[in-house]
Protein backbone atom coordinates (compact mmCIF):
# COMPACT_ATOMS: atom_id res chain seq x y z
CA UNK A 1 0.00 0.00 0.00
CA UNK A 2 1.62 3.25 -0.54
CA UNK A 3 2.24 6.13 1.82
CA UNK A 4 -0.76 8.49 0.63
CA UNK A 5 -3.63 5.90 0.97
CA UNK A 6 -3.92 6.59 5.09
CA UNK A 7 -7.71 5.65 4.64
CA UNK A 8 -8.56 2.31 3.80
CA UNK A 9 -11.32 1.78 0.92
CA UNK A 10 -15.02 -0.55 1.27
CA UNK A 11 -13.06 -3.01 -0.85
CA UNK A 12 -9.86 -3.33 0.13
CA UNK A 13 -11.54 -5.05 3.45
CA UNK A 14 -13.60 -7.51 1.74
CA UNK A 15 -11.96 -10.81 0.55
CA UNK A 16 -12.16 -11.61 -3.59
CA UNK A 17 -13.73 -14.70 -2.42
CA UNK A 18 -16.67 -13.47 -4.63
CA UNK A 19 -15.48 -14.18 -7.80
CA UNK A 20 -17.11 -17.40 -8.79
CA UNK A 21 -16.17 -17.24 -11.86
CA UNK A 22 -12.64 -16.40 -11.59
CA UNK A 23 -12.80 -13.66 -13.95
CA UNK A 24 -9.79 -12.67 -12.17
CA UNK A 25 -8.16 -14.82 -13.72
CA UNK A 26 -8.08 -13.34 -16.98
CA UNK A 27 -4.75 -11.06 -18.39
CA UNK A 28 -4.81 -7.61 -18.36
CA UNK A 29 -5.19 -6.60 -21.77
CA UNK A 30 -3.00 -4.70 -23.68
CA UNK A 31 -3.12 -1.29 -25.10
CA UNK A 32 -2.75 -1.00 -28.67
CA UNK A 33 -0.57 1.79 -28.27
CA UNK A 34 1.30 4.44 -26.43
CA UNK A 35 -1.40 6.99 -25.89
CA UNK A 36 0.76 9.57 -23.55
CA UNK A 37 1.70 11.86 -27.01
CA UNK A 38 -1.74 12.56 -27.09
CA UNK A 39 -2.27 13.06 -23.15
CA UNK A 40 0.99 15.09 -22.93
CA UNK A 41 -0.04 17.31 -26.00
CA UNK A 42 -3.92 18.10 -24.08
CA UNK A 43 -1.81 18.81 -20.93
CA UNK A 44 0.96 21.69 -22.28
CA UNK A 45 -2.30 22.67 -24.57
CA UNK A 46 -4.14 23.29 -21.06
CA UNK A 47 -0.61 25.09 -19.52
CA UNK A 48 -0.65 27.01 -22.73
CA UNK A 49 -3.94 28.10 -21.90
CA UNK A 50 -2.88 29.06 -18.70
CA UNK A 51 0.08 30.78 -19.44
CA UNK A 52 -2.19 32.80 -21.80
CA UNK A 53 -4.72 33.62 -18.83
CA UNK A 54 -1.43 35.00 -16.70
CA UNK A 55 -1.02 37.03 -19.48
CA UNK A 56 -4.54 38.69 -19.28
CA UNK A 57 -3.59 39.00 -15.55
CA UNK A 58 -0.11 41.04 -16.41
CA UNK A 59 -1.82 43.91 -14.26
CA UNK A 60 -2.28 41.89 -11.15
CA UNK A 61 1.51 40.56 -11.71
CA UNK A 62 2.36 44.09 -10.95
CA UNK A 63 2.19 44.32 -7.87
CA UNK A 64 4.50 41.58 -6.97
CA UNK A 65 6.95 42.77 -10.01
CA UNK A 66 7.07 46.19 -8.12
CA UNK A 67 7.40 44.11 -4.57
CA UNK A 68 10.12 42.08 -6.12
CA UNK A 69 12.13 45.24 -7.06
CA UNK A 70 11.74 46.85 -3.18
CA UNK A 71 12.70 42.99 -2.15
CA UNK A 72 15.55 43.28 -4.34
CA UNK A 73 16.73 46.43 -4.15
CA UNK A 74 15.07 49.25 -2.37
CA UNK A 75 14.75 47.54 1.40
CA UNK A 76 18.32 47.88 3.44
CA UNK A 77 17.24 45.25 5.76
CA UNK A 78 16.55 42.97 3.46
CA UNK A 79 20.18 43.09 1.99
CA UNK A 80 21.30 43.11 5.87
CA UNK A 81 19.27 40.04 6.39
CA UNK A 82 21.32 38.59 3.22
CA UNK A 83 24.86 37.95 4.10
CA UNK A 84 27.07 37.03 1.34
CA UNK A 85 25.09 39.07 -1.11
CA UNK A 86 27.23 41.14 -3.18
CA UNK A 87 26.70 45.02 -1.96
CA UNK A 88 28.74 46.22 -5.05
CA UNK A 89 26.32 44.22 -7.00
CA UNK A 90 23.46 45.86 -5.63
CA UNK A 91 24.13 49.20 -6.19
CA UNK A 92 25.09 48.84 -9.86
CA UNK A 93 21.59 46.96 -9.92
CA UNK A 94 19.98 50.21 -8.09
CA UNK A 95 21.82 52.44 -10.54
CA UNK A 96 21.01 50.52 -13.78
CA UNK A 97 19.02 52.09 -16.34
CA UNK A 98 16.57 48.84 -16.29
CA UNK A 99 15.89 49.85 -12.66
CA UNK A 100 15.13 53.32 -13.42
CA UNK A 101 11.80 51.90 -15.13
CA UNK A 102 10.53 50.29 -12.26
CA UNK A 103 6.63 49.97 -13.08
CA UNK A 104 4.61 51.87 -11.29
CA UNK A 105 2.10 50.00 -8.86
CA UNK A 106 -0.51 48.59 -11.17
CA UNK A 107 0.70 49.38 -14.01
CA UNK A 108 2.26 45.91 -16.09
CA UNK A 109 5.78 45.93 -16.32
CA UNK A 110 7.52 45.70 -19.26
CA UNK A 111 9.16 42.41 -20.70
CA UNK A 112 12.69 44.48 -20.31
CA UNK A 113 12.47 44.98 -16.18
CA UNK A 114 10.70 41.34 -16.31
CA UNK A 115 13.66 39.94 -17.89
CA UNK A 116 16.33 42.08 -15.78
CA UNK A 117 13.72 40.58 -12.40
CA UNK A 118 14.27 37.30 -13.59
CA UNK A 119 18.14 37.59 -13.99
CA UNK A 120 18.27 39.61 -10.45
CA UNK A 121 16.09 36.80 -8.42
CA UNK A 122 18.05 34.19 -10.39
CA UNK A 123 21.59 36.03 -8.73
CA UNK A 124 19.45 35.92 -5.67
CA UNK A 125 18.73 32.55 -5.17
CA UNK A 126 22.16 31.51 -6.36
CA UNK A 127 23.67 34.00 -3.03
CA UNK A 128 21.01 31.88 -0.68
CA UNK A 129 22.22 28.66 -1.94
CA UNK A 130 25.45 29.13 -1.10
CA UNK A 131 24.59 30.75 2.32
CA UNK A 132 22.31 28.73 3.98
CA UNK A 133 22.64 24.90 4.31
CA UNK A 134 20.05 21.66 3.46
CA UNK A 135 16.20 22.64 3.24
CA UNK A 136 14.08 20.75 5.60
CA UNK A 137 12.44 17.73 3.47
CA UNK A 138 9.08 19.25 2.91
CA UNK A 139 10.37 22.74 2.15
CA UNK A 140 12.93 20.80 0.17
CA UNK A 141 10.26 18.75 -1.92
CA UNK A 142 8.47 22.10 -3.15
CA UNK A 143 11.41 23.87 -4.32
CA UNK A 144 12.19 20.56 -6.55
CA UNK A 145 8.62 21.27 -7.49
CA UNK A 146 8.71 25.38 -8.17
CA UNK A 147 12.23 24.26 -10.07
CA UNK A 148 10.10 21.59 -12.36
CA UNK A 149 7.71 24.52 -13.18
CA UNK A 150 11.10 26.57 -13.79
CA UNK A 151 11.53 24.25 -16.59
CA UNK A 152 8.61 24.20 -18.08
CA UNK A 153 8.32 27.94 -18.22
CA UNK A 154 11.92 27.84 -20.20
CA UNK A 155 10.38 25.26 -22.53
CA UNK A 156 8.16 27.70 -23.41
CA UNK A 157 10.21 30.59 -23.52
CA UNK A 158 12.64 28.75 -25.99
CA UNK A 159 9.65 29.00 -28.30
CA UNK A 160 8.07 32.43 -27.13
CA UNK A 161 10.67 34.37 -25.64
CA UNK A 162 8.99 37.88 -25.92
CA UNK A 163 6.56 36.56 -23.82
CA UNK A 164 5.67 38.95 -20.89
CA UNK A 165 3.03 36.50 -19.84
CA UNK A 166 5.57 33.83 -19.22
CA UNK A 167 8.28 35.79 -18.29
CA UNK A 168 6.15 37.19 -15.34
CA UNK A 169 5.56 33.56 -14.45
CA UNK A 170 8.70 33.22 -14.37
CA UNK A 171 9.27 35.79 -12.06
CA UNK A 172 6.53 34.65 -9.66
CA UNK A 173 8.41 31.84 -9.10
CA UNK A 174 11.28 32.59 -8.65
CA UNK A 175 9.74 34.89 -5.97
CA UNK A 176 7.88 31.59 -4.66
CA UNK A 177 11.74 30.05 -4.10
CA UNK A 178 13.48 32.91 -2.78
CA UNK A 179 10.41 33.30 -0.53
CA UNK A 180 11.28 29.51 0.71
CA UNK A 181 15.15 30.17 0.63
CA UNK A 182 14.48 33.35 2.96
CA UNK A 183 12.16 31.95 5.46
CA UNK A 184 14.67 29.25 5.71
CA UNK A 185 17.39 31.49 6.25
CA UNK A 186 15.07 33.34 9.03
CA UNK A 187 14.31 29.90 10.94
CA UNK A 188 17.85 29.63 11.25
CA UNK A 189 18.69 33.33 12.11
CA UNK A 190 15.89 32.61 14.94
CA UNK A 191 17.22 29.38 16.44
CA UNK A 192 20.76 31.09 16.29
CA UNK A 193 19.64 34.31 18.27
CA UNK A 194 17.64 31.89 21.08
CA UNK A 195 20.61 30.19 21.78
CA UNK B 1 -5.04 -11.35 -2.26
CA UNK B 2 -3.98 -8.61 -4.40
CA UNK B 3 -7.43 -7.23 -6.12
CA UNK B 4 -6.81 -4.88 -8.78
CA UNK B 5 -4.26 -4.53 -10.87
CA UNK B 6 -4.79 -0.53 -10.35
CA UNK B 7 -3.17 -1.01 -6.66
CA UNK B 8 0.45 0.27 -8.07
CA UNK B 9 2.44 2.28 -5.69
CA UNK B 10 3.18 5.88 -6.22
CA UNK B 11 5.52 7.87 -4.51
CA UNK B 12 4.53 10.91 -2.77
CA UNK B 13 7.03 13.43 -4.60
CA UNK B 14 5.43 12.62 -8.20
CA UNK B 15 2.12 13.28 -7.00
CA UNK B 16 2.97 16.90 -5.47
CA UNK B 17 4.71 17.61 -8.88
CA UNK B 18 1.54 16.36 -10.90
CA UNK B 19 -0.48 18.42 -8.59
CA UNK B 20 1.48 21.28 -9.60
CA UNK B 21 1.11 20.37 -13.17
CA UNK B 22 4.62 18.84 -13.55
CA UNK B 23 4.17 17.20 -17.38
CA UNK B 24 6.92 14.90 -16.23
CA UNK B 25 5.06 13.33 -13.32
CA UNK B 26 1.79 13.18 -15.06
CA UNK B 27 3.59 11.05 -17.34
CA UNK B 28 5.56 8.37 -15.11
CA UNK B 29 1.76 8.16 -13.63
CA UNK B 30 0.74 7.43 -17.18
CA UNK B 31 3.13 5.04 -17.33
CA UNK B 32 2.44 3.19 -14.41
CA UNK B 33 -1.36 2.88 -14.04
CA UNK B 34 -1.77 2.96 -18.13
CA UNK B 35 -2.07 -0.63 -18.71
CA UNK B 36 -4.54 -1.00 -16.07
CA UNK B 37 -6.48 2.06 -17.18
CA UNK B 38 -6.48 0.55 -20.39
CA UNK B 39 -7.37 -3.03 -19.58
CA UNK B 40 -10.30 -2.27 -17.38
CA UNK B 41 -11.92 0.43 -20.20
CA UNK B 42 -11.29 -2.49 -22.38
CA UNK B 43 -13.39 -5.15 -20.38
CA UNK B 44 -16.20 -2.71 -20.20
CA UNK B 45 -16.31 -1.88 -23.46
CA UNK B 46 -15.47 -4.58 -25.21
CA UNK B 47 -13.22 -2.37 -28.03
CA UNK B 48 -9.59 -1.64 -28.17
CA UNK B 49 -10.05 1.84 -29.80
CA UNK B 50 -13.11 3.25 -27.48
CA UNK B 51 -11.13 1.98 -25.06
CA UNK B 52 -7.98 3.27 -25.71
CA UNK B 53 -9.90 6.52 -25.81
CA UNK B 54 -11.79 5.97 -22.54
CA UNK B 55 -8.21 5.84 -21.12
CA UNK B 56 -6.90 8.85 -22.62
CA UNK B 57 -9.61 11.03 -21.63
CA UNK B 58 -9.53 9.37 -17.99
CA UNK B 59 -5.71 10.88 -18.21
CA UNK B 60 -6.49 14.03 -18.86
CA UNK B 61 -9.34 14.57 -16.50
CA UNK B 62 -7.47 12.94 -13.81
CA UNK B 63 -4.24 15.50 -14.30
CA UNK B 64 -6.51 18.39 -14.65
CA UNK B 65 -8.11 17.65 -11.66
CA UNK B 66 -5.39 16.34 -9.15
CA UNK B 67 -5.71 18.87 -6.31
CA UNK B 68 -8.90 17.58 -6.23
CA UNK B 69 -6.83 14.36 -5.29
CA UNK B 70 -6.73 15.21 -1.14
CA UNK B 71 -4.61 12.15 -0.27
CA UNK B 72 -6.83 10.72 2.09
CA UNK B 73 -7.12 7.10 0.16
CA UNK B 74 -5.22 5.29 -2.36
CA UNK B 75 -4.29 6.88 -5.23
CA UNK B 76 -4.81 4.69 -7.70
CA UNK B 77 -8.46 4.38 -6.10
CA UNK B 78 -9.05 7.43 -7.20
CA UNK B 79 -7.66 7.15 -10.75
CA UNK B 80 -9.71 4.33 -11.15
CA UNK B 81 -13.16 5.53 -10.17
CA UNK B 82 -11.92 8.30 -12.81
CA UNK B 83 -11.05 6.00 -15.44
CA UNK B 84 -14.40 3.83 -14.56
CA UNK B 85 -16.40 6.69 -14.44
CA UNK B 86 -15.12 7.52 -18.08
CA UNK B 87 -16.03 4.44 -19.14
CA UNK B 88 -19.69 3.91 -18.03
CA UNK B 89 -20.08 7.22 -19.28
CA UNK B 90 -19.25 6.19 -22.98
CA UNK B 91 -21.03 2.75 -23.12
CA UNK B 92 -23.91 4.83 -21.92
CA UNK B 93 -23.34 7.25 -24.36
CA UNK B 94 -22.14 5.15 -27.21
CA UNK B 95 -24.12 1.96 -27.10
CA UNK B 96 -24.68 2.10 -30.94
CA UNK B 97 -20.67 1.39 -31.58
CA UNK B 98 -20.03 -1.26 -29.45
CA UNK B 99 -18.16 -3.69 -31.89
CA UNK B 100 -19.15 -7.30 -30.26
CA UNK B 101 -23.19 -7.73 -31.16
CA UNK B 102 -24.76 -8.36 -28.05
CA UNK B 103 -28.53 -9.20 -27.01
CA UNK B 104 -30.57 -8.92 -23.68
CA UNK B 105 -32.47 -11.46 -24.63
CA UNK B 106 -30.41 -13.49 -27.31
CA UNK B 107 -30.67 -17.96 -26.94
CA UNK B 108 -27.65 -19.36 -27.00
CA UNK B 109 -25.46 -19.17 -30.20
CA UNK B 110 -24.90 -22.66 -31.92
CA UNK B 111 -21.83 -23.74 -30.87
CA UNK B 112 -18.77 -23.35 -32.82
CA UNK B 113 -17.05 -25.92 -32.33
CA UNK B 114 -13.84 -25.34 -34.22
CA UNK B 115 -13.48 -22.26 -32.59
CA UNK B 116 -14.85 -22.37 -29.41
CA UNK B 117 -14.50 -26.06 -28.49
CA UNK B 118 -16.62 -28.22 -25.70
CA UNK B 119 -16.94 -24.94 -23.24
CA UNK B 120 -16.56 -21.37 -24.78
CA UNK B 121 -14.09 -19.02 -23.59
CA UNK B 122 -14.47 -17.17 -20.22
CA UNK B 123 -13.21 -13.79 -22.53
CA UNK B 124 -15.50 -14.56 -25.24
CA UNK B 125 -18.52 -15.52 -22.66
CA UNK B 126 -17.63 -11.80 -20.96
CA UNK B 127 -17.80 -9.96 -24.84
CA UNK B 128 -21.24 -11.46 -24.93
CA UNK B 129 -22.70 -10.04 -22.17
CA UNK B 130 -24.55 -6.19 -22.59
CA UNK B 131 -21.91 -3.47 -21.81
CA UNK B 132 -23.88 -2.78 -18.35
CA UNK B 133 -23.61 -6.45 -17.46
CA UNK B 134 -20.44 -6.52 -17.78
CA UNK B 135 -19.26 -3.55 -16.07
CA UNK B 136 -20.99 -4.51 -13.21
CA UNK B 137 -19.91 -8.19 -12.91
CA UNK B 138 -16.16 -6.86 -13.49
CA UNK B 139 -16.55 -4.05 -11.24
CA UNK B 140 -17.63 -6.90 -8.62
CA UNK B 141 -16.33 -9.73 -8.75
CA UNK B 142 -12.83 -8.30 -10.02
CA UNK B 143 -12.19 -4.98 -9.19
CA UNK B 144 -13.86 -5.55 -5.86
CA UNK B 145 -16.83 -2.90 -6.01
CA UNK B 146 -19.79 -3.49 -3.33
CA UNK B 147 -23.29 -2.96 -4.83
CA UNK B 148 -23.66 0.86 -2.94
CA UNK B 149 -20.30 1.85 -4.91
CA UNK B 150 -21.71 0.13 -8.21
CA UNK B 151 -25.10 1.87 -7.88
CA UNK B 152 -23.68 5.00 -7.16
CA UNK B 153 -21.45 4.88 -10.37
CA UNK B 154 -24.25 4.31 -12.51
CA UNK B 155 -26.46 6.45 -10.78
CA UNK B 156 -28.76 3.54 -9.64
CA UNK B 157 -30.01 1.35 -6.99
CA UNK B 158 -28.11 -1.29 -5.38
CA UNK B 159 -31.06 -3.81 -6.41
CA UNK B 160 -29.84 -2.68 -9.83
CA UNK B 161 -26.24 -3.70 -9.49
CA UNK B 162 -27.62 -7.02 -7.59
CA UNK B 163 -29.81 -7.66 -10.63
CA UNK B 164 -27.43 -6.99 -13.55
CA UNK B 165 -24.69 -9.13 -11.24
CA UNK B 166 -26.84 -12.06 -11.07
CA UNK B 167 -27.76 -11.96 -14.73
CA UNK B 168 -24.37 -11.84 -15.82
CA UNK B 169 -23.18 -14.19 -13.77
CA UNK B 170 -25.69 -16.62 -14.98
CA UNK B 171 -25.30 -16.13 -18.42
CA UNK B 172 -21.63 -16.59 -17.94
CA UNK B 173 -22.13 -19.88 -16.14
CA UNK B 174 -24.75 -20.92 -19.37
CA UNK B 175 -21.66 -20.33 -21.82
CA UNK B 176 -19.41 -21.63 -19.83
CA UNK B 177 -20.81 -25.45 -19.37
CA UNK B 178 -19.77 -27.62 -21.69
CA UNK B 179 -21.60 -28.09 -24.97
CA UNK B 180 -22.96 -31.82 -25.32
CA UNK B 181 -21.17 -32.93 -28.96
CA UNK B 182 -24.11 -33.57 -31.66
CA UNK B 183 -22.85 -37.14 -31.50
CA UNK B 184 -23.73 -37.58 -28.00
CA UNK B 185 -27.03 -36.06 -29.09
CA UNK B 186 -27.68 -38.61 -31.43
CA UNK B 187 -27.17 -41.68 -28.99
Amino acid sequence: MMGIGRTIMPFELRQRADDPLNLGSLPMAEPPGDGWPAVEAALRQRNRRRAMHAGGGLLAVAASAVLAFSLLLGTPGHHAAAPGADPAAAAAASTDPQTEAIPAPLRAPSLESLIAMSRQLEDRIRSYRAQSGDLPSDVLVYQVELQDLIVQVDEELSMKPDSPALWAQRVNLLLDVTQLYENSLRRDYYRMASL
Amino acid sequence: MSGSPFEIELDELTLARARRGNVRACEAIYRAFHRPAYSVAFRIAQCPDTAQEIAQEAFITAFRKMRQYRGDAPFWGWLRRVVVNHAISTIRRDRSRTTVEWRDDHEPEPPRQEQLGLAMDLEAALALLSPEDRAVVWLHDVEGYNHREIADLFGKTESFSKTRLSRARSRLRDRLQPRKPATAALR
